[in-house]
């Protein structure tokens, strides 16, 4: 049965026909056509499909659609307004941590989500943050380094 | 521009979002196709019914192998092609496809494979290798189950292992493997004034279009293939999967269709790295110099040949492993059962070969007592050593290098590696060396490259960017020749219409191959550039200069790049440059294996620590350094990234993957390294400059992965005093391990008390 949800996506209210139990990340992909949401195992083993839900970064491939009626998501277009680079974003560029690039949209919101939680957060507490998002290329090496640097730059909270 | 540290090219759009894999294809109103698998293998197929679930609503069509207009047998070596893209009648493992379904809808797509009526009839089958090539057991093609045999035979092996004073045999075994790209296989296709176009992730277009044109009788002009981007390949995006029912699909149907795996699916319908069965024995004399190995190895490639061949082939020449071995005897072969099919995962073969010749090198430096590392570095290849193929190599042979950066990180990190009761500490090396390109044959490049009328330099380029970097290294390479910034050039990457065959995105090849092949197209632009200079100023072609702002005459004219090929266009000329590469070597004696089977060779070697639980059984690796020899790095971060991606997937060979067909089939179950699992690493780039690669470059894709699991065996097998030989060591497996020595002796002595 399609209900009707209302949700705030990346700032603007969103209105979905679709199943109660349809998981937010078919939603996303196929009725808003968002394909930066990426679908890795579909059973929240791999990140990929990450997005923040309330500021916190979830599973979307796990999550029931009726589950965001009148919340707020966000995905990696939400980080970029008008193009200007978040620095999570810049921090992954310039360290290199894209290589084929299908994790990426998935661990830059985990990692924006640890961030707020830790502003400054060790070595260990980045690898604990992230120990959710598979990466297959990079050996995670350049991604630890690029959350370094983007925390180091991220504009300072009240 | 060579050397340096540009970004990404298709980075800044990968970290907006922006970018469009093979999996995000699909578009409104295409339809859906899915395929029906059978999970009983060996068996035939008594009854195979789709009527009723063709006719259920949104339910389009549904093909069976007799629908397949051309040759319904697809795979990448010529000679071995023999896989059905459609069952023929048998399946021969599990997860063979049966039929495909196109519906309007996923959900109808779902309804209508739950409708067909497939009634199978098991057979007798064979799941051992060993016992697949013994008289009288099923065969699994009509031919007979071995696919292939080599033999390297140089010397007299037996004879000189019978004369050595060190003699060690050791048998060692490996897993079969899954890729696990986070993208699974996706694409979409269509009909366009009268031709098929498939889009979808690959790692070589110009090969998909070729067996797509067998598969449906067209001749390939007929059918258009471009590589979306791809999110990971690492030779599972080699073989066709979902092109064929893509391509099959739009053929009939004309219409767009879409069509994704399922995680499962992608584990079940694509190939494995091969098990294979390594009996290995190494002579040695009394001064700690190889005298001689002879090495039997034995593969599984599953029910289909895939890359079966050449893993067979390369593993055989690679036996040896980075050393000077005078008598060699390596019988490799490969078998096919009724197991999951095996294909191409990087390496080829190599990783585990070296898992094997690196096991033996820390076995023997322990039987002479001598150091690993110092003896390594006494056997290894250098300028002017014979290969165990017959091959010299001239120049540009790095393992020393690579041994000696590694050795001044092992001596720091020893006396800090201590073992307490419950943690057994140890440290291990691996090296190895990689036959850059395929083996003993033509394997070329081409590209083609052109000035756009305002002056951008376009390059084209049939290699497929699948992660590893090669869209931003050949730009750098045309840009550096014509001394442009990297922003102005522009690629024409993977697609068969608008580019010429590069081959395939595998073997390390494309830095040196394509990368030759791109310089060759840049000296034949800069030629028809210098000709037309030459014509309008009345003078010899050496007398014109390229600079990066135009063409110089010798009478101190000039004219702007963008000027002299408007000129040269108007003159009906074309003035694109075209390139060739073909690497020079020598098809291996099929007797005795010898020849030049590659024009270059990546070196490594790698450090790895380890540290056993010994109450969990878990292997971790907190550290490694990797020391590779890519002859030049073209591109730093790039080659530190390959290295890094390369270690942590070599981490997962060694202590955790292992693909169990109906067990391990989808993230839950088969682990792959996450970030908790991975090492710290040091990368370190050797340059030993190849004069045959591009502004000396070699490659590095696969040399990454290769020494890594053959270091962290070691390590563990130091930590624990036991020689570990099988991969991966799971934690039952240590766990079985230690209560088998718990009260005996160590084996192997954990040297400087760690
Ligand atoms: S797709 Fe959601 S965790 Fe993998
Ligand atoms: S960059 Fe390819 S999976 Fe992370």
């Amino acid at each position: 049965m399609a209900e009707t949800i209302d949700f705030f996506l990346n700032g603007e209210l969103v209105s979905v026909q679709c199943p109660e139990n349809e998981t937010l990340l078919y939603l996303l992909r196929e009725r808003v056509g968002l394909r930066s949401v990426k679908e890795g195992c579909g059973v929240g083993e791999c990140g990929a499909c990450t997005v923040l839900l309330e500021g916190r970064a979830v599973n979307a491939c796990l999550l029931a659609a009726g589950k965001v009626r009148g919340r707020r998501v966000t995905t990696i277009e939400g980080l970029s307004p008008k193009g200007r680079l978040h620095p999570l974003q810049e921090g992954f560029l310039l360290m290199g941590a894209v290589q084929c690039g299908f994790c990426t949209p998935g661990l830059i919101l985990a990692a924006h989500s640890l961030l707020e939680e830790n502003p400054h957060p060790s070595r260990e507490a980045i690898v604990q943050g992230l120990a959710g998002n598979l990466c297959r290329c990079t050996g995670y090496h350049d991604i630890i380094r690029a959350v370094k640097w983007a925390a180091k730059r991220m504009p300072e909270r009240e | 521009m060579i050397g340096t540290n540009p970004i990404k090219i298709g980075a800044r759009e990968r970290v907006l979002g922006l970018t469009r894999f093979g999996v995000d294809q699909g578009r409104p109103g295409d339809l859906y196709l899915l395929l029906l698998r059978a999970f009983t293998a060996p068996a035939r197929i008594k009854r195979l019914e789709s009527d009723a679930a063709g006719r259920l609503p949104g339910v389009v069509r549904i093909f069976t192998a007799a629908d397949i207009p051309g040759i319904n047998r697809i795979g990448i070596i010529p000679s071995t092609k023999d896989q059905p893209v459609l069952s023929d009648g048998l399946i021969r493992c599990r997860g063979e496809a049966v039929a495909l379904v196109a519906a309007e809808t996923q959900e109808a797509g779902m309804q209508a494979l739950g409708a067909i009526e497939l009634e199978l009839e098991p057979l007798a089958g064979v799941f051992d290798p060993k016992r697949a090539l013994e008289p009288d057991v099923p065969l699994v093609h009509e031919k007979g189950n071995l696919l292939f045999r080599q033999r390297v035979i140089r010397g007299h092996a037996d004879e000189a292992l019978a004369r050595s004073p060190y003699r060690l045999r050791t048998v060692y075994s490996t897993a079969p493997v899954e890729h696990g790209p986070l993208e699974v296989e996706g694409g979409r296709a269509d009909w366009e004034d009268g031709r098929i176009s498939v889009t979808a992730c690959t790692q070589n277009p110009h090969y998909d279009q070729s067996d797509l044109a067998r598969l449906l009788g067209l001749p390939p002009e007929l059918i258009r293939v471009r590589q979306s981007e791809t999110g990971g390949g690492f030779g599972k995006k080699l073989d066709l999967s979902v092109q064929s029912y893509l391509a099959l699909a739009a053929f009939h149907l004309k219409r767009p269709v879409r069509m994704v795996y399922s995680r499962e699916e992608s584990f079940l319908g694509t190939g494995k790295r091969h098990a294979l069965l390594i009996d290995y024995e190494s002579g040695m004399d009394a001064q700690g110099k190889l005298t001689a190995v002879k090495v039997d190895i034995l593969g599984d490639s599953g029910a289909y040949a895939s890359y079966g061949f050449a893993v067979c082939m390369r593993a055989a020449v690679h036996a040896t492993g980075p050393y000077e071995v005078p008598h060699v005897l390596v019988d490799s072969r490969m078998a096919y059962t009724n197991n999951a099919w095996a294909g191409a995962m990087r390496g080829f073969g190599v990783p585990q070969m070296a898992f094997a010749h690196e096991g033996q090198m820390d076995g023997l430096a322990d039987l002479i007592g001598l150091d690993p590392l110092e003896l390594r570095l006494g056997n290894c290849l250098r300028n002017g050593s014979t290969t165990a193929t017959g091959q010299i190599l001239k120049d540009s042979v790095g393992i020393g290098d690579c041994l000696r950066r590694l050795g001044k990180i092992y001596r720091a990190w020893q006396p800090r590696v201590r073992s307490d009761e419950r943690f057994r500490r140890g440290l291990g090396i691996g090296a190895m060396y990689y036959g850059i390109g395929n083996t003993g044959v033509s394997n070329p490049s081409s590209a083609q490259m052109e000035f756009s009328a305002s002056g951008e330099l376009i390059v084209y380029t049939g290699a497929a960017e699948i992660g590893q970097g090669s869209d931003t290294v050949l730009a750098q390479m045309a840009a550096h020749y014509f001394g442009m910034p990297l922003e102005q050039v522009r690629l024409v990457r993977g697609d068969t219409k608008r580019t010429t065959s590069a081959g395939a995105s595998s073997a390390s090849r494309q830095t040196y191959i394509s990368g030759n092949a791109v310089l060759d197209a840049a000296r034949d632009l800069e030629r028809i550039l210098k000709e037309g200079a030459a014509a309008m100023w009345e003078c010899r072609l050496d007398e014109i200069e390229y600079k990066s702002t135009g063409m110089e005459g010798p009478r101190g004219e000039s004219i702007p790049v963008t000027e002299i090929v408007a000129r040269l266009a108007r003159q009906g000329r074309e003035v694109k440059g075209n390139g060739r590469f073909d690497p020079p070597v020598t098809v291996l004696d099929h007797q005795t294996g010898q020849g030049a089977p590659y024009a270059s060779y990546a070196f490594a070697a790698q450090l790895a620590s380890v540290e056993v639980d010994t109450v969990s059984g878990l292997v971790r690796v907190p550290r490694v350094a990797a020391a590779h020899d890519v002859g030049r790095a073209i591109n730093r971060r790039a080659v530190r990234g390959q290295i890094a991606g390369g270690v942590v997937m070599g981490v997962g060979f060694a202590t955790m993957e292992e693909f169990i067909p109906g067990k391990t089939d989808n993230f839950r179950e088969y682990h792959m390294p996450t970030m908790a699992d991975a090492p710290r690493i040091t990368p370190l780039i050797i340059e030993s400059h190849d004069p045959s690669g591009p502004y000396g470059a070699k490659g590095v894709g696969e040399p990454s992965l290769i020494p890594t699991a053959p270091a962290v065996a070691n390590a563990a097998s130091r930590a624990l005093g036991v020689r570990m030989t099988h991969l991966p060591m799971s934690l039952e497996r240590v766990m079985e391990t230690l209560s088998q020595t718990r009260n005996s002796k160590p084996e192997i002595r954990n040297k400087s008390g760690f």
